[in-house]
């Protein structure tokens, strides 16, 4: 819930600040509030996430629909709501036709929003992006309020918001072809059905994180097991949350189901038995000096080959008297 | 190299202590056990709580988280619907890999509860995996008094009368202490 917070009170001045662009002074400082709130956000995550937030810094005026593509696959992790109010920069700053487009978009997909797991905290900070967003583009949507036929009531501009954020990911995801983005949201703003129809074909991506998906931390379990998030992650990513919850259950465990402690890199790619049961070194020591059975299927340990010891023919049981020497040395 | 190694041992005041500490193995290792048998028991209660299971709970005592109660509620559609047993477990200091004792606090009639409340269950002895934990345990509980094993009986009284589970339910009812009432 820190995490939502922080979040929440960042959007609104980044957006604030790429709205209000031109007052060069002031961006400036709320640029520098914005980054240090995202800092410490990101501080708080992943490490290994910290060289590409540099990167997204340094480009951070230029480019941005690329940026817009390959930030999305990180921003999934921390909040959805980052990433969103990078497209929402491309808005205001980069032309007339890409503001409303970026707004046209977003009402588009209300309309096909029983696609849209999106969450109460990323409905937050949608939330918020739309009341300093009306502070720069006030007209545009207003527009789109007309457009779609909503009343003024900014609730209901909230309630449509959060929608915005699922489609920005879909277009990120969908269409690659980066260099087009541009080209495709101008056309948006004149040819809106073209939009929607794309909203509607690209949701079945929209998850935050695909299990496979190569840009997915191998930290996320870990953040899960934290108290305060299995409950944020759960709400946030709708199913998806579930689809990982059971997949970092049962086939890659970031803890030892023995001791608890966290399975480093050695543990996680340690497959004492063929059950499949994983546990760390150090229980695995433990349980071959007591009666040595696999705590998942109670067989004994010693039948079963061992991953990466198959090229030792007959030597996995010297192999691992070797291996728990040496462990006893290290304890 | 050498140079490196000189260094290092004008430095060994320094890691003299380290040094010592690690060659009394019978103290560190214990303590290193006491720690990791924590870290189980609190990630155990967590996911207790988390989970929220009908029927079973448990919670550590007041001042030692080695010593935990438990409760059970009697399954629906058994002659012990209805009923609520306290169970007290206590986690040996090689937990996981030793099982705890689990002990019926409340009378409990079943033909595998002894009259002090012990329990013949073959995962709480030679069936005991280090995979399992309090969940587990209290769920395993739980199904044997609707299904218990009335071959080698601690109570014979209840062994014989299980094949009359009307009798059998008048017999756990008079039985029957409840919780508050025991306590």
């Amino acid at each position: 819930m820190v995490t939502d917070s922080m979040t929440n009170a960042s959007i609104p001045m980044a957006v604030k600040d790429f709205a209000k662009k031109k007052r060069a002074n002031r961006s400036a400082k709320l640029k520098q509030c914005k980054l240090d709130a995202r800092r410490e956000q990101w501080l708080s995550q992943v490490k290994n996430k910290g060289c590409k937030e540099e990167t997204v810094h340094e480009r951070d005026g230029s480019d941005r629909s690329m940026e817009n593509l390959e930030i999305k696959p990180r921003g999934k992790t921390n909040e959805g709501s980052i990433h969103h109010h990078f497209s929402d920069l491309d808005s205001p700053s980069n032309s007339p036709s890409s503001v409303s487009g970026s707004n046209l978009s977003g009402t588009n997909f209300t309309g096909s929003s029983g696609s849209s797991s999106s969450s109460s905290s990323g409905g937050s900070c949608s939330g918020s992006i739309t009341g300093e967003d009306e502070e720069g583009g006030l007209d545009d949507w207003e527009a789109v309020a007309d457009a779609l036929a909503a009343d003024d009531d900014k609730q209901e501009q909230e309630q449509h918001n959060p929608s915005l954020e699922p489609l920005v990911e879909n277009e990120s995801i969908g269409p690659l072809d980066s260099p087009n983005l541009a080209p495709e949201i101008e056309e948006v703003s004149e040819a809106k059905p073209e939009h929607v129809e794309k909203a509607k074909r690209v949701p079945p991506n929209c998850r935050a994180w695909k299990p496979d998906d190569a840009f997915r931390p191998q930290s996320l379990p870990n953040l899960s097991k934290q108290l305060s998030f299995p409950m944020n992650s759960g709400r946030r990513y709708g199913c998806g949350g579930g689809a990982w919850g059971c997949k970092s259950v049962i086939s890659a465990p970031s803890s030892c189901p023995i001791c608890c402690e966290d399975l480093d890199i050695t543990d996680s790619s340690f497959q004492p038995c063929l059950c499949g049961f994983r546990l760390c070194l150090f229980c695995h020591k433990r349980i071959l000096e007591d009666d040595g059975r696999c705590p998942g299927c109670r067989k004994q340990y010693d039948y079963e080959p061992i991953k990466g010891e198959a090229t030792l023919d007959g030597g996995s049981v010297k192999f691992r008297l070797a291996r728990s020497c040496s462990m006893i040395t290290r304890s | 190299m050498t140079t490196i190694n000189n260094h290092q041992d004008t430095n060994t005041p320094v890691t003299a202590p380290v040094i010592t500490s690690s060659k009394q193995p019978l103290s560190t290792t214990k303590s290193a056990d006491t720690q990791s048998v924590l870290k189980r028991l609190q990630s155990e209660l967590m996911a207790l709580m988390m989970i929220g299971d009908s029927g079973i709970s448990a919670f550590p005592e007041e001042e030692n988280i080695f010593c935990w109660k438990g409760t059970i509620t009697g399954s629906k559609d058994t002659v012990f619907e209805g009923t609520e047993y306290k169970l007290s477990l206590s986690f040996p200091n090689d937990y996981p890999f030793k099982p705890p004792k689990v002990k019926f606090e409340t009378a409990c009639f079943h033909p595998n509860v002894d009259v002090y409340g012990n329990i013949c269950l073959d995962i709480l002895q030679d069936k005991w995996s280090s995979a399992y934990d309090v969940r587990t345990i209290l769920l395993s509980i739980q199904s044997l008094l609707g299904e218990p094993n009335t071959s080698s009986p601690l109570n014979t009284q209840a062994a014989s009368l299980w094949s009359n589970q009307e009798e059998y339910r008048k017999m756990v009812e008079k039985l029957y202490k409840p919780i508050a009432a025991a306590a």
